[in-house]
């Protein structure tokens, strides 16, 4: 999968469950701030990317360093090729 | 057209002819505002003679008391605005509401809370923002209601506090837009209180609320004369929905409802 799919994929998932305005999906779009998301939804995007990607990150440390759009793309990317390799 | 024809016009929500909208409006913003502070002083006078009595006929707890008062209070208001204003209630005589439940209703107006008078019961412990909490008038009425201050608790502490409220079969009020909508159309929806049902099990009940954003905008200090309906909505049951993110799809689905049902009360005023 293409790092642009992914994007693709995250974006989408969360304009969908989060109703949020596609033009504000912008990687730095601030998650609080400019995505106005609030902490139930964190947690739900958490469970969100679990579910889109099959893979588990619940229990990962970097996740609480996430602050803005950008920060989750790269997560994922990360995430995705560490479970590739 | 006299001004009490004037005045019926509006309240009817047809268009206004010569003038007559504004001259019904200053009206109705001289009788309103100044009623307004005299029923709250009058509240605020009588509720340490009124409170301990009531609450020894009928044995409620200090938070159902007071949310018993504010009510009245609503009602107060309804009244005061009712030669200007026209107040109707939708679906209360074919709906049967849950006890206890999650009232969700959509926001347009400073005025929408004073408009939850209309529900034919007056034990709704509300989740509001801050803000009101900073009114000094209302803050200690608030606080012993037990109205919930989202911005300050969260929604950890909302849904903690939120699951104690409903074990003592009291019912919760919230409005998941958060924020008064500027359009009309419903905002993004919070999903906390959808997340409440969930792991609860409690209903929610949809209220669907239209004309307070012409009565009074947001922004706006100057009232307009105007027609204002809430709607009731089936109960919507949580258990229908599962795994991990249900409380996003029970919130699409009321959501859902609510756009629908709101659309055809704007189509029923021509608007």
């Amino acid at each position: 999968m293409t790092d642009e799919k992914v994007i693709e994929i995250i974006n989408t998932a969360m304009v969908e469950e989060f109703e949020l305005d596609p033009e504000k999906m912008v990687p730095e779009a601030l998650l609080y701030e400019d995505l106005e998301l609030d902490s139930l939804d964190r947690v739900d995007t958490v469970i969100l990317l679990e579910k889109a990607f099959k893979f588990k990150i619940r229990e990962e440390e970097a996740i609480r360093e996430i602050r803005t759009l950008g920060d989750i793309h790269r997560f994922v990317i990360e995430k995705l090729r560490s479970l590739k390799a | 057209m006299t001004v009490a024809e004037g005045i019926r016009c509006e309240r009817r929500g047809l268009s206004q002819t010569g003038g007559w909208g504004f001259w019904s409006a200053l009206l109705m913003n001289l009788w309103v505002y100044p009623g307004l502070v005299l029923l709250t002083l009058f509240f605020i006078a009588f509720f340490p003679f009124l409170f301990p009595l009531t609450k020894r006929l009928t044995r409620w707890d200090t938070g159902r008391v007071v949310r018993f008062f504010i009510w009245c209070y609503g009602r107060g208001w309804i009244a005061l605005c009712s030669p200007f204003v026209r107040f109707s209630r939708e679906g209360f005589e074919r709906v049967t509401i849950p006890r206890p439940c999650i009232f969700v209703v959509n926001h347009l107006s400073f005025f929408d809370i004073y408009c939850m008078a209309l529900l034919p019961m007056s034990d709704a412990v509300f989740a509001v923002r801050s803000w009101p909490f900073k009114l000094f008038w209302y803050a200690p009425f608030m606080r012993l209601a037990e109205y919930l201050d989202l911005e300050t608790i969260g929604w950890e502490g909302t849904l903690s506090a939120g699951k104690r409220i409903l074990s003592r079969k009291s019912n919760l009020l919230f409005y998941p837009e958060g924020h008064r909508s500027r359009t009309g159309r419903l905002n993004r929806f919070h999903s906390g209180p959808f997340r409440l049902a969930v792991e609860t099990g409690v209903p929610v009940v949809p209220l669907c609320l239209s004309g307070t954003e012409v009565l009074l905008p947001p922004g706006k200090w100057w009232m307009k004369p105007a027609a204002v309906r809430l709607a009731v909505l089936p109960p919507v049951d949580p258990r229908h929905f599962e795994g991990p993110l249900a409380h996003l799809e029970l919130k699409k689905q009321v959501k859902g409802l609510m756009a629908e049902k709101l659309t055809e009360m704007r189509g029923h005023h021509g608007r």
